[in-house]
């Protein structure tokens, strides 16, 4: 969570998004919350067997498109 | 397996079995609410959520007024200045003070408090493993310094139960708006932390038949995480009923137990610790030669629960920790926490989960350097990654 945080801070403005790839559930509550504080929203889609990938994209983009 | 365990328990104690049973209850609700005790004092201080901690508080409010029904019926008569037999009214003293702190700082730098690391240990987290590992050395080495704490302090000390002076109706009030005030102040640092977003609740389509909707309330069980304030309400229940049935919930003295007995084996056990007859709740216990007994039966539950409800919601899986630092920080974790629950008489369960519903005021002072405790942790996780 921390790592994606600090990844996120790091995003310049022409890097839209961020690939997570978890197998730790109670990140799936957290990732989010810290991501739309940041103005991102996420999607999580079950990659594997208790493995998830989460997409981080800017609010802006989404706007935009 | 746990049908096996309980048959067999249950033909040698029938407390083995209900403390068994119990044990299920506690891991599977764990696993499945992904409630970690940890993670509700970390996640304020980190990340300004609060999600964990709210499920904790409705848990000790449930909680507070099961006990107050049976500590009622205990001590009808709290002018007498007795304490219910059972409940975790502990001595308060420093020991409190620096219990906490340290159980505080050790379950953020481990990742998990012991009840977490229990139920991660069943979701297959090495480095959980590891953490329960220090937990039990830390709580040796709290038995080796116990006689020392028993003689300078905490044999000097006083327990205080909040019905001796307000009676059961003014502290469980008392309790709950004490409670209440505590949400409050999350919820507030949460929206100084900026937006909230509610967690994503999976779209439901309308059963087309009752075998449609009763799969759909089994999935819903059985491989959905559960929202945190469910899975609080139900351990809070839980505990209540276990304390109606023979004690509160918490289980560090049966882990000092396995320490001691261990350390038994090769001839270091410490030599017999003073006092310990006299406490209640979560003490040390001095290894008795026995293999088995109830509170045995409790923590194996726990461990068993959570990984029958992790299997069957897919999310069993042996994680090896990616980075060798994650394993020191498990180990000293645990050694803190472990120490820590020693000379507190008992961690985030024993020491707080069930001691504020026993209107302990050691519970309240415990949880208050918990909090210290992990927001000291949070700055040490960040220098560390």
């Amino acid at each position: 969570m921390m790592r994606t945080v600090s990844a996120l801070k790091k995003l310049t403005g022409d890097e839209q998004a961020l690939e997570v790839v978890t197998d730790h559930a109670p990140a799936l509550e957290t990732i989010p919350t810290q991501a739309a504080r940041l103005g991102f929203r996420t999607d999580i889609e079950e990659s594997g067997a208790s493995e998830w990938r989460i997409t981080i994209t800017r609010t802006e983009v989404e706007e935009g498109a | 397996m746990a049908v096996v365990v309980y048959v067999v328990a249950h033909a040698a104690d029938t407390e083995f079995s209900m403390f068994w049973v119990f044990g299920l209850a506690f891991g599977f609700v764990l696993q499945r609410g992904r409630f970690c005790f940890a993670s509700a004092f970390r996640d304020i201080f980190l990340l300004g959520h609060a999600r964990t901690m709210k499920g904790l508080l409705l848990g000790l409010a449930v909680g507070a007024v099961g006990f107050g029904l049976v500590m009622g019926r205990q001590v009808p008569m709290t002018s007498l200045g007795i304490y219910p037999p059972s409940a975790n009214v502990l001595p308060l003293g420093i020991h409190t003070v620096l219990g906490g702190l340290l159980f505080g700082i050790g379950m953020v730098v481990a990742g998990g408090c012991v009840s977490g690391s229990i139920y991660r240990m069943g979701e297959g987290y090495v480095a959980s493993w590891v953490a329960f590992a220090g937990v039990m050395g830390g709580l040796l080495v709290s038995a080796y310094t116990w006689n020392w704490w028993w003689e300078a302090h905490i044999s000097r000390t006083q327990r205080f139960w909040l019905p001796h002076w307000i009676g059961h109706s003014g502290a469980l009030v008392v309790t709950l708006l004490a409670l209440a005030a505590v949400y409050v102040w999350v919820v507030s640092i949460e929206h100084r932390a900026g937006m909230v977003i509610p967690p994503v609740q999976p779209a439901h389509t309308q059963p087309e038949s009752v075998a449609d909707d009763l799969r759909s309330g089994a999935r819903r069980l059985f491989v959905q995480g559960w929202p945190v304030l469910p899975a609080g309400a139900v351990l809070g229940a839980l505990n209540v009923l276990l304390f109606t049935a023979k004690e509160p919930w918490g289980f560090t003295g049966e882990v000092s137990r396995w320490s001691i007995g261990a350390a038994s084996v090769v001839n270091i056990a410490p030599g017999p610790l003073a006092g310990l007859e006299s406490l209640p709740g979560c003490v040390l216990v001095p290894s008795d030669g026995r293999f088995f007994n109830h509170m045995l039966f409790l923590v194996a539950g726990m461990f068993f629960g959570s990984f029958a409800a992790a299997v069957g919601a897919g999310e069993f899986k042996i994680r090896v920790p990616k980075r060798p630092v994650r394993y020191a920080q498990s180990l000293g974790g645990g050694v803190i926490m472990g120490y820590g629950s020693g000379i507190g008489m008992g961690c985030t369960i024993g020491a707080f989960f069930s001691a504020i519903p026993s209107f302990a005021l050691n519970g309240w002072v415990f949880g208050g350097f918990l909090a210290l405790g992990a927001w000291i942790g949070t700055h040490i996780i960040r220098r560390i990654d």
